[in-house]
């Protein structure tokens, strides 16, 4: 049996990368005595697969990875023996099983996201101008940056895989929730769209750490966006 | 509490180091308890987090209700910097409270290179690194771990050492501390107190007065009632001592990241110039169904994949094949690794090791020490050539292809022949491999062959003897890479001078304390670390406070000689070590001790009983 399990990664742990992440996880299924699945090879270790990796510095109350189970487990069984013993930095949240039916193909949380909402936290040394700034940037047609990857640098218009964006400010923090592409297919990384924010405001505090939480990853069900816990439930 | 912000935590490399809020680390209430220890470790949080002593000292003074130990390291300097830049006062990992709320601070010393790293510390926290300038309400500074054996170049920075084991005598000094504290009385007091206690020296109740000749005339007790010599601790019912039931499961990756099961202490063989054999003796031995007991606690407590049984030579367990059989038959459904560190050179420990890496077949390390059998017999390493052979036959036969062999130069007694005996060794290991068919062994011949500098220790039998001089390490690595012939062998060596310094400072008395704090005072750090490591800085600092280094480490010391460390008492007695530096001198070996007492004398000295019950494999 297959499960699908939200978690959450807390802010206390945010510094943690998404390996040293992987290996708390397989510790903890671990010590919680579930009869987990070993992979084969020559160093064998827990099979679990976390749905899409966070950045270093990036925490969530929302993040999924799926692992396989050698028997059928309740899931609030499942749920009650991981948080029995999760690390601080750690707690599920939701556990479904994944209901894999003959002839169809698997189901792979990776695959199965569309979508992320993150809230990102930016600290401004002067916030007079900005929620002019952030109106005139929501009103751009195109929203270019400068990517840079592995490949090489490229200009690319982000607008289009941003879903839904809002913002706040409180005193000289601007608050932003945003619903950007996220997976396989198109991919927004939180971090990108904060540097868009960066250069189009003035007076952002250089020197301050950028925080970035994602709270939710969905399916796109019909252009509806659905969290993948729900959306398991319906497959 | 210190706030350290995301600001200062996204800048630094690792900022897991810093963070704490691992997985069965202590939480506890302050309001609740009496005794604040801070734990601290001179090294990194990876190196520190790896160290058997500091999971073992947590847990058992954190098993005190009154306690609350919390854990320290030395900030990576990309840290310290941003803290001294935003005024960050040293902190523990738990709390995050400074370190000057403590009651106590103590300090392991695992190597002498770490020493700055210490004051660094204490520095860091905004006290004093001389214990002479700290005042009565800092807190209490504490030192053990081996090198606390010749305690001396810390006599200044130290307020108390504990020599030995640390189980048991550090309940003792925190009772004592809650009575002197009831008793509205402080520091001064309680150290005068805690030098009764068996194990425990307080350096600032003793005097040292000094030959024209730079050696020792005289070491003796300011006052009465202060003993005249310290007696380290042992645990007697090793078998039986608490061992932690749960570990750390540190976020990121450390250097040991698995369990770690003591196996048992000490250690037979006698290796004249091994320090832990000399001073953790006597042997003691955990039975194979507590070395499981504890085994199984931790694996599930932690949920490691690996398990790690610990000693100075575990091949030596008594009950080693049943032990490692039983351990592998029963934790291969939970797919948990076992391995088997400081492997004895023997087919007898390939067979066992080939039994618990079925699949895998890494790199396989022995540690012959030296090159010719003359030399071998020297330091009493009982290895015979044909040991070595065998095992590596034995190695390459099942699927290894690729052996590590540890060397020192610069041993007492030395010739060239010997150092060239070293690539000889290795050839001959080149040759067992083509000697197994083609078919059976693997391609990819690789025999390694490192060298590291020897540094003279104390409580050893060559703890007279003179360090060589870098020119002579230098001609002897020429002669060594110029001996090797096969394309198969490869050859690392150290060069670095951090030898030098290293043999400077465990041999050193007081006067070395104001090198550390002249090395501190120029930034010296981390010089473990070879990015850290200024060999300039202590050129300067020897220069500056006027210690001649190589009076500490080129010298000859007479038998006659009061050596700094000669006050403290290990069990062994000194007329054994000159002894076994008369045989070293013929290449007279002494045997294993499990073959019939070699009368060191630990055994009447300590009141304690040899090996019980266990017999040689």
């Amino acid at each position: 049996m297959r499960y699908l399990i939200k978690f959450t990664k807390e802010s206390e742990i945010k510094f943690v990368g998404h390996l040293d992440l992987m290996r708390t996880i397989q510790r903890m299924m671990k010590r919680s005595g579930l009869p987990v699945v070993y992979s084969q090879g020559f160093n064998p270790h827990i099979n679990l697969s976390l749905a899409q990796p966070l950045a270093v510095g990036v925490y969530s109350g929302g993040d999924y990875f799926d692992a396989p189970m050698e028997e059928d487990v309740e899931e609030s069984a499942v749920k009650e023996a991981m948080n029995r013993v999760a690390p601080p930095g750690i707690k599920i949240l939701e556990v479904s099983k994944i209901r894999d039916e003959e002839n169809k193909k698997v189901f792979k949380s990776m695959a199965a996201i569309d979508a992320a909402s993150y809230r990102i936290k930016l600290r401004y040394r002067d916030a007079s101008l900005l929620e002019k700034e952030m109106d005139a940037l929501l009103e751009k047609k195109e929203w270019t940056i400068l990517k840079k990857s592995k490949s090489g640098e490229k200009v690319v218009d982000i607008k289009p895989l941003v879903r839904s964006i809002d913002f706040r400010i409180v005193e000289n923090i601007l608050v932003v929730e945003a619903v950007v592409s996220c997976g396989s297919k198109d991919n927004l990384s939180p971090e990108l769209l904060a540097q868009l924010i960066k250069d189009s405001t003035s007076s952002v505090d250089e020197d301050a750490f950028i925080d970035i939480k994602r709270n939710e990853m969905y399916a796109d069900v019909d252009g509806k966006l659905v969290p993948l816990f729900k959306y398991i439930k319906t497959i | 509490m210190n706030r350290i912000s995301d600001d200062i935590l996204s800048k630094v490399e690792k900022p897991a180091r810093y963070t704490g809020g691992e997985y069965n680390s202590y939480i506890k209430d302050k309001e609740k308890i009496d005794i604040r220890y801070a734990f601290c470790f001179p090294d990194v949080y990876e190196v520190g987090m790896s160290h058997l002593g500091m999971k073992i000292l947590y847990y058992t003074l954190n098993e005190r209700e009154d306690t609350y130990c919390e854990r320290v390291f030395t900030p990576w300097p990309d840290m310290e910097k941003l803290m001294r830049e935003k005024g960050i006062a040293l902190y523990a990992l738990e709390s995050k409270d400074p370190l000057d709320q403590f009651d106590f601070l103590g300090f392991t010393l695992q190597y002498e290179m770490s020493y700055t790293n210490i004051l660094n510390m204490l520095d860091m926290a905004g006290l004093q690194v001389r214990a002479s300038k700290r005042s009565e309400d800092d807190p209490i500074v504490v030192c053990g771990g081996p090198c606390a054996y010749n305690p001396e170049p810390l006599y200044d920075i130290a307020d108390m050492f504990v020599i030995g084991e640390g189980e048991e005598v550090n309940n003792e000094l925190l009772d004592l501390y809650k009575e002197v504290k009831a008793e509205g009385k402080g520091k001064t007091e309680y150290l005068r107190r805690a030098s009764g206690v068996q194990g425990v020296y307080i350096p600032s109740l003793y005097d040292v007065e000094y030959n024209e000749d730079g050696t020792i005339k005289r070491f003796f007790p300011k006052e009465s009632g202060v003993p005249e010599k310290i007696t380290k601790r042992i645990i007697k019912n090793f078998n039986d001592i608490e061992y932690p039931d749960k570990f750390i499961v540190p976020y990121n990756e450390i250097v040991h990241d698995r369990v770690v099961v003591e196996t048992f202490r000490g250690c037979t063989r006698g290796c004249r110039f091994c320090q832990a054999g000399m001073i953790y003796r006597p042997v003691r031995e955990k039975c194979t169904a507590k070395i499981i007991e504890n085994t199984d606690k931790l694996l599930n407590s932690t949920g490691y994949e690996e398990v790690s049984l610990s000693s100075l030579s575990i091949c030596d367990h008594s009950d080693i094949q049943n032990l490692v059989f039983s351990m592998a038959e029963r934790y291969e459904k939970d797919k948990i690794g076992i391995s088997l560190p400081s492997l004895r050179i023997d087919s007898f420990s390939v067979d066992l090791i080939k039994q618990i890496q079925k699949v895998r077949k890494t790199g396989l390390t022995f540690a012959p020490e030296a090159g010719t059998q003359r030399m071998r017999d020297i330091i009493n390493k009982g290895v015979t050539e044909e040991n070595l052979m065998e095992s590596a036959r034995s190695a390459f036969s099942s699927g290894w292809s690729t052996i590590k062999l540890y060397f020192m130069i610069g041993l007492p007694y030395e010739t060239d022949e010997d150092i060239a005996g070293i690539a000889d060794l290795g050839q001959k290991v080149v040759g067992e491999y083509f000697k197994v068919p083609k078919e059976v062994r693997k391609k990819g011949l690789r025999v390694n062959l490192s060298t590291s500098i020897f540094v003279p220790k104390p409580f050893t039998p060559f703890q007279w003897e003179p360090q060589i001089r870098m020119e002579e390490v230098e001609a002897k690595i020429r002669v060594l890479r110029s001996a090797i012939k096969s394309k198969a062998i490869s050859y690392s060596w150290h060069e670095t001078p951090v030898s030098y310094l290293e043999a400077v400072v465990a041999r050193g008395d007081r006067r070395v304390c104001d090198l550390l704090v002249k090395a501190f005072e120029k930034g010296a750090k981390f010089d473990g670390w070879s990015e850290y490591f200024s060999f300039d800085i202590w050129m300067e600092a020897l220069k500056e406070s006027g210690i001649d280094g190589d009076f500490y480490a080129h010298r000859k010391r007479e038998y006659d000689e009061i050596l700094p460390w000669d006050f403290i008492d290990i069990g062994v007695n000194k007329a054994y070590l000159i002894e076994e530096n008369e045989k070293a001198k013929k290449a007279v070996v002494t045997p294993d001790c499990r073959l019939g007492c070699t009368n060191c004398g630990v055994d009447i000295n300590l009141k304690g009983e040899c090996f019980e019950g266990a017999v040689s494999n």
